[in-house]
């Protein structure tokens, strides 16, 4: 494979066991270059274990995890070069001010003089004026912003965020998405943990959706939208029938009649099917499905 | 875009700095509480009591006493400085930084353990410039170095191996009882055995045979005969034992780094 088609992180039948529990069964998946990749599932699905394998903080019992071509168990320095890591919960670094925490984080990747580098971070992220704060000092929004900042002093090629705007007000998580969205512009490639599914809408070019330990589906948002969840059509009638015939038909009397059909099928497509046309109809109301539809209907057991 | 990256200095260079920088900021409960210690230590030990004790050898005790207690002052602070420093980021959960950036596991250690044997230097330091102050209330004049090339090497390969200690054990440790376990229950008695406060020559000779087995007996007298020229051991039996425990420390450190746990408490 060339070094431009190498993904950004590549994610290769991993296995994780702790015990007799698989937190992890068979998980694969590519991160391409500049792109938003989310990773969806409910707690304990195994989103936090597949982080912990990419920094090394765990080991995978099975499979390989590449960043940019690097595997993360034999060449974990190349890999971690290449990496920023905001983990889910809040590191605290006592001792030291913002500005020194970010200092020393550069310099933990081998980069010496990066004060240029930290007041554009600290400005984009609004902390520019908490730089001789110590992190106890920063509220939640911002200490979670300071994670940020230190995952990218060293301009990695990949992002691992997971669940970034956890705890997070909404005017921040906007503030947050924006930034995540400027990121993405410039190249970046982010791969992104979240329970927040609008989050996952706005910023994922394509959503991986984990549900005990295995990825149960794979694609662009609009594509699992399309594949996986219904649209809900309301047809309201000029005259009130006694019935009507159709497998996606979920209720009605009279003039109003709900339908729950795939996202494919199209509005004169239905009618036909109910042979109807535009004269019987007085309104008509659809509701597109969403990724919750198709989160809820995947991480439903037996379902899937 | 970054123009210049050092993997092999900046990393290690960095986090020495961040060691040297975090004890700085806590420089009454490094550096002046050892110092308050020390001087309670000479002062009572060494200029009241030690006035009522003679050696064998002419030597007076407080002579004797200070250069126990600079290695005393030395191996606890470098302990210390690596276990507390890992230990409180196992609580602040900032040792997940240091796994998930490019360090090697060399870097780590040498790093730390270089830090911590600044601290315990410095506390080295202060407690012998303390114990010069007694010497001279007493006695009028200055103690002289013997061999100050040799106090040197014992201090250095002294601080090294309790900084090693410390770092493997914080990085074993699972809950802080642990960590306290083996500070209070091992390290101090083999520190206070050591012969810190009396000659092995003055122990019953199944005790003395028994002392003979604690390392840290080596490096006091290995510190004891750079400063008086004279001491209960041989100084190259001492320096030998004391190159043997640095290497099996570092090698523990290095064991417990790639064994041991980086995720927060």
């Amino acid at each position: 494979m060339s070094q431009s088609n190498t993904p950004a992180l590549s994610i290769e039948n991993v296995v994780k066991n702790y015990g007799p529990v698989q937190a992890l069964q068979g998980v694969s998946f590519d991160v391409k270059k500049g792109e938003v990749f989310g990773l969806l599932g409910p707690n304990g699905a195994g989103k936090t274990s597949l982080i912990s394998i990419i920094v090394t903080l765990e080991k995978a019992t099975h499979g390989r995890a590449r960043v940019f071509g690097h595997d993360v168990s034999t060449h974990p320095r190349e890999a971690k070069l290449n990496l920023g890591w905001v983990s889910q919960e809040i590191i605290n670094s006592g001792f030291f001010d913002v500005e020194e925490i970010l200092k020393f984080h550069a310099g933990y990747y081998g980069v010496s003089e990066r004060a240029d580098r930290i007041e554009y971070i600290l400005k984009g992220l609004s902390l520019w004026e908490h730089r001789k704060k110590k992190v106890k000092q920063l509220s939640g929004g911002m200490k979670r912003r300071l994670m940020i900042a230190k995952a990218l002093v060293h301009e990695p090629g990949l992002l691992l965020l997971d669940e970034p705007t956890a705890g997070v007000d909404v005017e921040l998580r906007m503030k947050l998405w924006d930034f995540v969205e400027e990121l993405k512009g410039k190249g970046l490639s982010i791969l992104l943990t979240t329970h927040y599914l609008e989050e996952a809408e706005r910023l994922c070019d394509r959503v991986a959706i984990i549900h005990k330990g295995q990825i149960r589906a794979i694609g662009g948002t609009r594509m699992l939208i399309e594949e996986w969840s219904r649209k809900k059509v309301t047809l309201r009638l000029t005259e009130p029938v006694q019935s009507l015939m159709h497998p996606d038909l979920v209720k009605g009397s009279g003039q109003e009649w709900v339908f729950l059909t795939a996202m494919t099928k199209t509005l004169g497509e239905l009618l036909q099917e109910l042979k109807l046309n535009s004269a019987h109809l007085n309104d008509v109301k659809v509701d597109e499905g969403s990724l919750e539809d198709v989160f809820m209907r995947l991480t439903q057991e037996g379902k899937a | 875009m970054i123009k210049r990256r050092d993997i092999r200095w900046t990393p290690f260079l960095t986090l020495f700095q961040r060691e040297i920088q975090r004890f700085v900021k806590v420089i009454v409960q490094t550096v002046v509480t050892p110092f308050v210690s020390s001087t309670l230590y000479l002062m009572i030990f060494g200029v009241s009591l030690g006035s009522q004790i003679v050696l064998q050898d002419g030597v007076p005790y407080l002579a004797f006493l200070i250069p126990g207690l600079v290695m005393m002052g030395c191996l606890n602070n470098a302990f210390q400085n690596s276990s507390s420093s890992i230990i409180s980021s196992k609580f602040s959960g900032d040792l997940e930084d240091l796994k998930a950036a490019p360090f090697s596991p060399s870097q780590i250690i040498w790093s730390l353990s270089l830090a911590a044997l600044v601290r315990g230097l410095v506390v080295g330091t202060v407690t012998f410039l303390v114990g010069q102050c007694c010497y001279y209330f007493m006695y009028g004049d200055f103690m002289s170095i013997a061999a100050p090339l040799v106090l040197f090497s014992f201090l250095v390969l002294g601080g090294l191996c309790f900084a090693n200690l410390g770092i493997t054990v914080a990085f074993w440790a699972r809950t802080f009882d642990q960590m306290s376990a083996v500070s209070g229950f091992i390290l101090m008695p083999l520190i206070y055995l050591g012969g810190v406060f009396f000659s092995v020559d003055h122990l019953p000779g199944f005790w003395r045979q028994i002392s003979l087995f604690n390392p840290l007996l080596y490096m006091i007298n290995g510190v004891r005969f750079g400063l008086l020229g004279k001491s209960d051991v041989d100084p190259m039996t001492a320096l030998a034992v004391s190159l043997l425990a640095f290497l099996i420390t570092l090698g523990l450190a290095l064991n417990s780094l790639r064994r041991g746990s980086f995720q927060r408490w």
